[in-house]
């Protein structure tokens, strides 16, 4: 056939009642001038109008084939199907809004979801070939990540030919001072490579030159585009200006392009300007990025940065002989197991979620569908092909789904919104999350899997395969089959749903058990804020400790604020810092967290002191170093050393130079122990932690810690006043409650437990659904056997016993396959649980206690109503 | 019964084809006629079977239809040939000959 015939049958399909007019019109025609031949031969009027329709033939069956020829008759049917559907739909609003809500729900968090996967772990990252970029560092027997020192980066750039380019990063802050008030800005030194490493360009401008990569060269400052458009309003002069940095005038050479870089909080980028002989073997602070070579693999990479460990082994410092170098892409640092595993667990969960709708929805169908068996029946009398039904019913079905499709991708493009802003704000390089091209697709492959499926059962069932039977009888009998076929749905459902009502209560306990945390400290009425001395304003140790002195005692002097105490690390956080100690007459050196703080640090937080003493404002620059330990320390102190009363003990612990890399090894007392403030992620043991003297051993950055009276939100104005009057031109930034900060190092953990709990709630609704529906149908279906047993003397408590039994009996096999189910994905989410065990038994039984209550919540109203009948009500029925 | 079975299948429309070229414009009744009229007693024509046929070939381009008034003032569809309809008669009736002639020297050399 021709493409031209093919559009006009296409055309046709539109135009069909205007053509069939002109048809009726052409045969009316047609009939006439033969009724006039006949009668011109001699025909009587009646005898010409019989032979005219005789010879034409019969009017129905000329029609019928003008359409067939005319055009693509499938289509024609379809549209009907369509049309029907929507008619038949639009009869029973009730019915059509809840597939349509199910469906959606399903179909809508399955697509949100899928998006969040695509994101983090199918889109590449925002950058220039990203499967290329590495991060390399050293890894202590123990595992976990290293920093590393000057002369190592430089020997790895040096030796390491798998490598394009390497580079070093160093996350430093710095004082935007000028026009208006002071700003703190992020930023990271970084060596030249460092924008080829992350395929970064300038929008305007240039990055470094290769001897702005040195240390007496002219300070020089790349933006970020998003630093450029908020902090400088977007100046088109910007690289005519100079820009102060602490105190010094900085030449912006370049401005990024707008990127990914821009979600980042880094606003700024300066050379790093290494020089080796500052920077001591043992002192580690840098983060190495490098981009794979052309023909490097990674296994290339490794083996290599292997040879180069062995070749290093003489210089490198004794305590991390046993170190080892390592290599591991980007993005696998990015997304670390425990997000990869909480999204994966998610997924899952929604998976879940989406497989019961379609039970449910395949329930409601096969529900629906009993009561049309009349329908069905009556319409294949009057010659419906059995095909022309089916195809009637699957069309129901599709509009259902792709009503229910378009109503989750609408849910989904919420749902995306909220999570793309928290995916981002812990992994700033990952693609934007959006219900895309792609999404819609697989939405679309997800509403046809789903029509499918639920589209079969009802078109299965027997009412449809023996038509002219099911017309035969009333609607009593055959549906024994469709009754099993339903129960066996409602007992998957219940089990589907309990496994996410398990997973709920333990994640659930979990979180209760992660609110009421011992984090060692009192939270409440603490305000942080973080401060960065300018070196060109503080220049020595002395000058930095005399401002601690004299902002602490502002501020205690301020009103509305009780205490206020210093600390390098903010509380409830990793210390990053780590340090070496050793005891006296030993070789080897104690890895422990470093912290500096205040004398009132310990008072402001309410950490008890549990031996001796703590830290005093006599505790002072030149005074004997002293140092406290928490527990944890004391603990390993025994075993490392054979100390078991470690006050009095004087040991060995680097003490960081001021402002300039390294740091020296000097005795220190140990003067008390505290009790361990939690400074690990839920459900890892406590670090061994030593605390110095800030004013004994002192650096630039710190934070600030303030105890308020009432709300801390009505003491920042107090606050900022009291810091200003020691120093002007200090910005401060970072603000949080320690609350906040509680949390938010609280919620990698309980966020998946807000997300499955919540499938959780929405599954097990369905169940109750599905159920209820089921146990109404079987009601109305033993109506009679109802009425006779009440006519023959059963209590109205017996017919609610038998209809209740029905339900128990769903239920309770039901929730016998969801635990064995739940016990099965323990391993899943046990990685996600805090102190709880996946087979915890005061939750298991609690979840199966909810599913039954729910099950049998769902069974009431139908016993009730069976309940209710009287026996004329039915037998008058006949 | 249908008007396919009467008239061998895809004649009918080089049939109609044919009498517009020599006949020129005509309405389907008109058509009918003529057809019947040549095809004789020998084989019986459904005068509604043409309708179908028209549609057809009016999709391909190789008729055109429009509202005229028959001798007899009755408001009719009139169909006339278009160049594309002629060109296709002329390609038919050589492929028609074509094959005719093979069949027939078929036949005879058979014999």
């Amino acid at each position: 056939m021709s493409v031209r015939r093919h559009l006009h049958r296409l055309v046709a399909l539109f135009r069909g009642r205007h053509l069939d007019r002109e048809l009726d019109e052409e045969l009316q025609a047609h009939l006439e001038l033969a009724e006039r031949d006949a009668v011109a031969s001699g025909m009587s009027l009646d005898d010409a109008r019989r032979a005219a329709r005789l010879a034409l033939g019969s009017v129905a069956a000329t029609r019928e084939a003008h359409r067939d020829a005319r055009s693509a008759r499938w289509i024609e049917n379809m549209m009907k199907d369509a049309r029907y559907a929507v008619a038949s739909l639009r009869r029973d609003p009730g019915f059509t809004a809840t597939v349509v809500g199910v469906l959606a729900l399903g179909i809508g968090a399955n697509v949100a979801m899928l998006s969040v996967v695509d994101a983090a772990f199918l889109k590449p990252l925002q950058l220039h070939q990203p499967d290329r970029i590495v991060q390399v560092f050293e890894t202590s027997r123990s595992g976990g990540f290293n920093n590393t020192s000057a002369p190592d980066f430089l020997d790895w750039r040096r030796l390491g030919s798998s490598f394009a380019a390497l580079a070093a990063e160093d996350s430093i802050a710095a004082a935007l001072t000028g026009d208006t008030e002071p700003r703190r800005l992020a930023g990271k030194a970084v060596t030249g490579d460092y924008f080829e490493v992350f395929g970064l360009h300038t929008d305007r401008g240039r990055t470094f030159a290769a001897e702005e990569d040195r240390p007496s060269a002219a300070p020089v400052i790349v933006l970020s585009h998003a630093a450029w458009r908020t902090e400088f309003g977007s100046d088109p002069d910007i690289l005519q200006r100079h820009v102060v940095l602490d105190g010094q005038a900085h030449q912006v050479v370049g401005v990024l392009r707008p990127g990914p870089f821009d979600r980042e909080e880094t606003r700024f980028w300066k050379p790093l300007a290494l020089n080796p002989e500052e920077h001591p073997r043992d002192w580690h602070w840098l983060t190495v990025y490098g981009r794979l070579a052309g023909d490097a693999t990674l296994a290339g990479a490794r083996d290599e940065m292997e040879a180069v460990d062995r070749a290093l082994a003489d210089v490198t410092p004794a305590f991390k002989r046993d170190w080892t170098i390592s290599v591991e892409p980007l993005v696998r640092r990015l997304i670390g197991d425990e997000l990869r595993r909480a999204i994966a667990v998610a997924f899952g969960a929604v998976a879940l979620v989406l497989l019961i709708a379609c039970a449910n929805v395949a329930n409601l169908l096969i529900a629906r569908s009993s009561t049309r068996t009349k329908e069905m029946a009556v319409r294949a009398a009057l010659g419906a092909s059995r095909g022309r039904l089916v195809s009637q019913l699957l069309a129901e079905t599709l509009m259902l789904c792709l009503v229910g499709g378009v109503a989750g991708v609408a849910l989904a493009s919420v749902l995306v919104r909220v999570a793309d802003a928290v995916l981002l704000a812990g992994v700033p390089y990952l693609a934007p999350l959006r219900v895309d091209l792609r999404m819609l697709a697989f939405t679309g492959a997800v509403v046809a899997l789903v029509a499918l499926v639920v589209g079969i059962f009802p078109s299965l069932q027997p009412s449809i395969r023996d038509l002219a039977g099911s017309l035969r009888q009333s609607n009593r009998g055959s549906s024994a089959a469709r009754t099993r076929l339903r129960r066996a749905t409602v007992i998957g459902e219940v089990a589907l749903s309990l496994v996410l009502v398990c997973g709920a209560f333990l994640l659930l306990r979990s979180l209760q058990k992660l609110q009421y945390l011992d984090t060692g400290i009192s939270v409440e009425n603490v305000i942080t804020l973080s401060a960065n001395l300018a070196p060109s304003a503080y220049a020595s140790a002395p000058a930095a400790a005399m401002f601690y002195d004299a902002v602490v005692e502002g501020l205690e002097a301020a009103p509305g604020i009780e205490r206020a105490a210093l600390t390098s690390h903010q509380p409830l956080q990793w210390i990053t810092q780590g340090e070496g100690l050793q005891a006296a007459g030993r070789e080897d050196i104690l890895n422990v967290r470093y912290k500096r703080v205040d004398a009132g640090y310990f008072e402001a937080l309410d950490i008890p002191l549990l031996r001796g003493r703590g830290i005093t404002r006599r505790d002072r620059l030149g005074a004997p170093r002293v140092v406290l330990i928490n527990e944890a320390l004391a603990a390993r102190l025994v075993e490392y050393a054979g100390i078991t009363s470690p006050i009095g003990r004087i040991v060995k612990l680097s003490a960081p130079h001021y402002a300039a890399k390294g740091m020296v090894y000097e005795d220190f007392e140990i003067v008390g122990i505290i009790r361990s403030e939690r400074v690990a992620p839920p459900g890892r043991p406590d670090p061994p932690v030593v605390y110095v003297s800030i004013a004994q051993v002192p650096r630039p950055d710190f934070r600030i810690l303030v105890r308020t009276r009432a709300e801390p939100a009505t003491a920042m104005a107090a606050i900022r006043d009291a810091v200003r009057r020691v120093d002007p031109r200090l910005p401060l930034g970072d603000m949080a409650t320690l609350r906040q900060v509680r949390s938010g190092t609280l919620q990698r953990a309980t966020r998946p437990a807000w997300i499955i709990g919540s499938f959780a709630a929405v599954a097990a609704l369905l169940a109750a659904l599905g159920l209820y529906g089921v146990l109404a149908y079987l009601i109305v279906q033993r109506r009679r056997e109802v009425g006779i047993r009440m006519a023959l003397g059963a209590e109205r408590r017996d017919v609610i016993a038998l209809v209740l039994r029905d339900a128990v009996a769903m239920i309770a096999i039901g929730v016998a396959f969801g635990l064995a189910g739940a016990v099965g994905l323990t391993r899943v989410i046990g990685s996600l649980l805090f102190e709880v065990s996946p087979l915890d038994p005061a939750m298991l039984v609690m979840a199966c206690a909810t599913m039954v209550v729910i099950g049998l919540a769902a069974g009431a109203l139908p016993a009730w109503r069976a309940a209710a009948l009287t026996p004329l009500d039915v037998l008058r029925e006949g | 019964m249908s008007a396919v079975d009467e008239v061998p299948y895809g004649t009918l429309d080089l049939l109609i084809l044919k009498t517009l070229d020599s006949m020129g414009p005509m309405h389907g009744y008109g058509l009918a006629r003529r057809i019947e009229q040549v095809l004789g007693r020998s084989m019986p024509l459904s005068q509604g079977s043409i309708y179908p046929a028209l549609v057809r070939l009016e999709q391909q381009g190789w008729i055109a239809a429009r509202w005229g008034v028959s001798d007899t003032n009755r408001r009719v569809k009139l169909y006339h040939l278009t160049r594309g309809g002629t060109r296709q008669l002329r390609a038919e009736v050589a492929r028609w000959e074509r094959t005719t002639a093979l069949v027939t020297r078929f036949l005879e050399a058979k014999s």
